[in-house]
């Protein structure tokens, strides 16, 4: 009994999948509409775009930039982000710019950064470096900000230095927190990534989506928006399992993440 | 935290922005970069300040973007609240929603855009449909979550003071998951003010992104700036409003 039950809870979200693909057939059916085909038209389309070397070299264009941007944010971010969460000076200093630049669209900067850099590989990535930043500063610093005073007294009575706390104390303890705004950044990056080829046609998935979407190519769009689709739900699932692993002595969190900003 | 620290704080903060301002006006006024790619400062500033007071058309997009933010937004708290709640409270509803949303909330909602504008057409629909789409998941997981943490002990006085079944989710699971649903309605409206923009950057005839995008074809730097930083004052202006709602609502509670 107990392994059916597991069962269907590891099959629940396939299961899922398939009863939304189930709802937009049906609608589809009842809608009877030019421009919304049906899901198994659209599933037909998807071999077709993968099998074409072009659109493979766009969406693999795509996941480089993404995921050049996303390292190098995350290289740059958690440092900064355990700073401020460690001293009062440095979080003064940093808070009020974050908190003025959090409302601000990043892929919206794209024609202004488009202006300066060009329309190349650099400005989108400049993008979504700045759209992944933002949470995992934020959670980064929430979670250096929540590490418990004692086991730094502890460390530096064991004659840890300022840095060594930091790298040996700090950032395990923070891991937890810091990895859900990893996690949120990831979804973010993906947003990005789809928005900023969309404002600056040249290559990418993005570019692909919304080229169909002008030249009245309906199945590619619907086939497009299932491939980045089913690429923002794979990844999340591969960090996911990632997370598990690397914060499996914490306490279990919750499967799905709190927070998406 | 004493009143003294909190000036020495407020300073520390507006030191980087001060910085940001005055590299910005050194490239400019030493001539580092043309006007037309990075206009001055006090350009941008005093044109926002022209737009804001004496445009009635810039006056209109700004309605027009912001009925857009509080429909969507208003659709995904009661949405989410709603699901959030059936989910913590009952397991069946909970065994239905849990896997869909595990498959939904990592989708990139952008990407639905397309089909949005070809179901729903090029006017407010598809916006606020779009708006809704991304506010509603964290809204809707921070309810379930604040929900479903509960202490069991008050459920329990309350079943044992007589309270119905019904009542209890509305008496007592509601209003404990008031702050988790707050933090969550603070993060779908940084999201609101970000999708909302970029579906009218995307397609559109009016609102502050459309303005954008104008600007954008017809390089007109400056009024590439204003509207950007309008909407980041939307944005902090919201937030502040909601900040206060916080307070006024969680004022019996302790300190969260």
């Amino acid at each position: 009994m107990s392994m059916v039950r597991a069962l269907i809870s590891r099959l629940a979200p396939l299961l899922a999948c398939l009863g939304l693909l189930g709802v937009w057939q049906v609608a589809a059916l009842v809608l009877n509409n030019d421009s919304f085909p049906t899901a198994l038209d659209a599933l037909r389309a998807v071999p077709s775009i993968l099998g074409d070397k072009e659109s493979l070299i766009n969406i693999g264009a795509s996941l480089r930039r993404m995921s050049i941007a996303f390292s190098v944010a995350l290289v740059v971010s958690i440092p900064l982000g355990l700073m401020m969460g460690r001293s009062r000076f440095v979080a003064a200093f940093f808070n009020p710019l974050l908190m003025i630049t959090y409302p601000v669209p990043k892929a919206a900067l794209m024609p202004i950064i488009m202006l300066w850099l060009g329309v190349g590989d650099i400005a989108k990535m400049l993008v979504i470096f700045l759209g992944v930043s933002l949470p995992v500063i934020y959670h980064s610093f929430q979670g250096a900000k929540a590490v418990e005073e004692k086991m730094l007294w502890s460390g530096a009575a064991m004659g840890l230095t300022a840095l060594q706390r930091m790298i040996r104390i700090v950032l395990p303890a923070a891991l937890p927190e810091i990895l859900t705004g990893c996690r949120t950044g990831l979804v973010l990056a993906l947003i990005t990534m789809v928005t900023s080829e969309m404002i600056a046609r040249q290559s990418g998935a993005g570019n692909i989506l919304f080229n169909a979407l002008d030249m009245g190519q309906y199945d590619t769009v619907y086939a497009m928006i299932i491939i980045i689709g089913a690429m923002g739900i794979g990844i999340d699932a591969a960090f996911e399992k990632l997370r598990a692993w690397l914060v499996r002595w914490s306490e279990p969190g919750f499967d799905i993440p709190l927070s998406f900003a | 935290m004493n009143a003294r620290g909190l000036t020495t704080d407020v300073l520390l903060g507006v030191v980087p922005i001060a910085l940001a301002v005055a590299v910005w006006q050194a490239i400019s006024s030493f001539g580092y970069a043309p006007v037309t790619l990075l206009p001055p400062p006090g350009l941008v500033f005093a044109r926002l300040a022209q737009q804001l007071l004496t445009s009635s058309s810039y006056q209109q997009a700004i309605a027009v973007t912001l009925f857009r933010l509080f429909a969507g937004f208003s659709i995904a708290v009661v949405l989410g609240v709603g699901v959030g709640l059936a989910a913590a409270a009952s397991p069946a509803v909970n065994a239905v929603v849990r896997p869909i949303v595990r498959v939904l909330a990592p989708l990139p909602k952008v990407a639905l855009y397309p089909a949005l504008l070809l179901l729903l057409g090029f006017g407010h629909e598809s916006k606020i449909t779009l708006v809704a789409a991304d506010a509603l998941f964290p809204i809707l997981l921070s309810t379930y979550f604040g929900a479903s943490m509960v202490e069991q002990k008050l459920i329990w006085s309350a079943m044992a003071a007589g309270t119905p079944r019904r009542q209890i989710l509305f008496k007592v699971v509601l209003p404990a998951a008031v702050p988790s649903i707050l933090t969550g309605c603070r993060i779908g409206l940084v999201i609101s003010c970000i999708v909302v923009f970029l579906a009218e950057m995307i397609t559109s005839t009016e609102g502050l992104g459309h303005l954008l995008v104008t600007a954008a074809r017809t390089f007109q730097a400056v009024d590439m700036f204003v509207p950007l930083i309008t909407i980041s004052l939307l944005g902090l202006i919201l937030n502040g409003l909601l900040q206060g709602l916080r307070v006024w609502l969680l004022r019996g509670f302790p300190e969260v």
